[in-house]
């Protein structure tokens, strides 16, 4: 029931991303719900749920907004293991700041990545443009969806998991 | 580290998925799967965008009230205009037809057919404009033909259909290049998307000024003569420039067109090639 609804959840994000937000820019930069929802998992559904949610999501926004699929899989592939470099790399960030550093970089990694995508297809290459009016507007629509999604869940008792996946469960030496 | 972990079998996986989802596109065999998609998800998505366009339009007028305002009035006098126009072309419409009669001649009514459509995701960034709308090969509608807003003003072209659901490129998207002539002088030149969702004209040394009306050329094929596009905003450098910057305002706000018409009556050249 559980995943259920956490697929519905994930497919729901894709779909919004798709029709609702470009409706609500910054700039030339749109809200990143699939960003949103798979960052959330990460923090707290566990690496397992993250690692289905991830191509979940990324297939069902290139379907819905009739995108490289595969581009829009490249775009949100860092943010798991970038998640775990964070949480095992022993910098002195507590969970809210790694779930924002992994966050924000896949976020302007993604933008970075689509828009080189459109480059590729024929856009007219406009670095300063890229960097002014999406990537720099970007990262701040990120910061305050992530903080506005992240800071209430843990009020409400939500507890962050960790990404190391279990050893056992998997039968690895 | 991460190379040692156990997330380096899945981003193999998931670099090994994106190969073949590359390969899929090629093939072919994406465009199934993404037409049942885009069947299943059709009830959520038009819930999502109902609720929510609304909300997104009076965000987006009350963050631009200044600029609405401004619009307003200069609307109020190209409508004073266009009164004034529109008297005297009932005028000039009346001696032709009276002179027509005179002569015995008689043109054929203009059979254009248009089908409507919804507007029910945008796409739309720095680089890209690509709008979907609620209608598809079901419909009749088809790659290549031209999509115009309720006022008649071109939008775009139909770059991808599914059988209830269509993809469009705006004409402001950055891959979008569209034959086009000045109204008044018929000079020749291309309309091209441009970053952040602009408009340029290219033509080549000929006489252009602000508040010029472009129109669409038959020139290629792909588009019926006369569709208004936009006006000229801007244009710079002088006329020994082989080619001047011109800036177009399109007529039709293209972020808030939430119909459209798809003119099903013209093929474009490359459909009519193809024998379809």
């Amino acid at each position: 029931m559980k995943t259920v609804a956490l697929a519905m959840a994930l497919l729901l994000a894709a779909l919004a991303q798709a029709a609702v937000a470009p409706l609500f820019p910054l700039s030339a930069a749109v809200p990143d719900l699939c960003l949103l929802a798979l960052v959330m998992v990460v923090a707290f559904g566990g690496p397992r749920a993250a690692m289905v949610a991830v191509p979940v999501v990324a297939l069902s926004f290139a379907f819905a907004s009739n995108r490289s699929a595969a581009l829009v899989l490249l775009a949100y592939l860092p943010l798991l293991p970038l998640a775990f470099v964070l949480e095992e790399g022993g910098l002195p960030l507590n969970r809210f700041a790694q779930t924002l550093v992994a966050g924000v970089a896949t976020g302007l990694w993604a933008r970075l990545a689509l828009a080189l995508g459109a480059m590729a297809d024929g856009a007219a290459p406009q670095p300063g443009l890229l960097v002014a009016a999406v990537l720099v507007p970007g990262v701040m629509l990120d910061l305050l969806m992530l903080t506005m999604a992240y800071l209430p869940l843990r009020a409400l008792g939500v507890e962050p998991r960790a990404l190391e996946i279990p050893r056992s469960r998997y039968g690895w030496s | 580290m991460l190379i040692f972990s156990r997330y380096t079998w899945w981003v193999g996986a998931m670099l090994g998925l994106s190969v073949f989802l590359t390969a899929a596109g090629q093939v072919g065999v994406r465009h199934p799967v993404q037409g049942a998609f885009l069947v299943i998800t059709r009830p959520a998505e038009e819930l999502l965008t109902s609720i929510l366009r609304p909300i997104a339009g009076f965000l987006s007028d009350a963050g631009s009230i200044s600029d609405l305002r401004e619009e307003n009035r200069r609307l109020r006098l190209e409508n004073e205009e266009l009164r004034t126009q529109s008297i005297s072309l009932q005028t000039d419409a009346e001696r032709v037809k009276q002179l027509e009669e005179a002569l015995k001649i008689s043109q054929g009514a203009a059979n254009e057919q248009y089908l409507a459509a919804n507007v029910v995701h945008r796409d739309s960034s720095a680089f890209t404009d690509v709008i979907s709308i609620d209608r598809g090969s079901n419909s009749g509608v088809r790659v290549g033909m031209v999509v115009l807003s309720s006022q008649g003003s071109l939008m775009g072209t139909v770059t991808e259909v599914f059988g209830s659901r269509s993809f469009v490129r705006l004409i402001t998207d950055s891959k979008s290049k569209v034959a086009a002539q000045v109204q008044a002088s018929q000079a020749d030149g291309i309309v091209k998307g441009a970053a952040n969702r602009t408009l340029t004209f290219d033509l080549a040394q000929a006489d252009i000024k602000v508040g010029d009306i472009i129109v669409t050329s038959a020139l290629t094929g792909r588009y019926p003569a006369g569709l208004p596009i936009g006006k000229v905003t801007e244009v710079s450098g002088t006329q020994q420039d082989l080619f001047r910057k011109v800036t177009l305002e399109p007529f039709v706000r293209l972020s808030t067109a939430s119909t459209v018409l798809v003119q099903t009556s013209f093929i474009p050249q490359g459909l009519l090639e193809a024998g379809d």
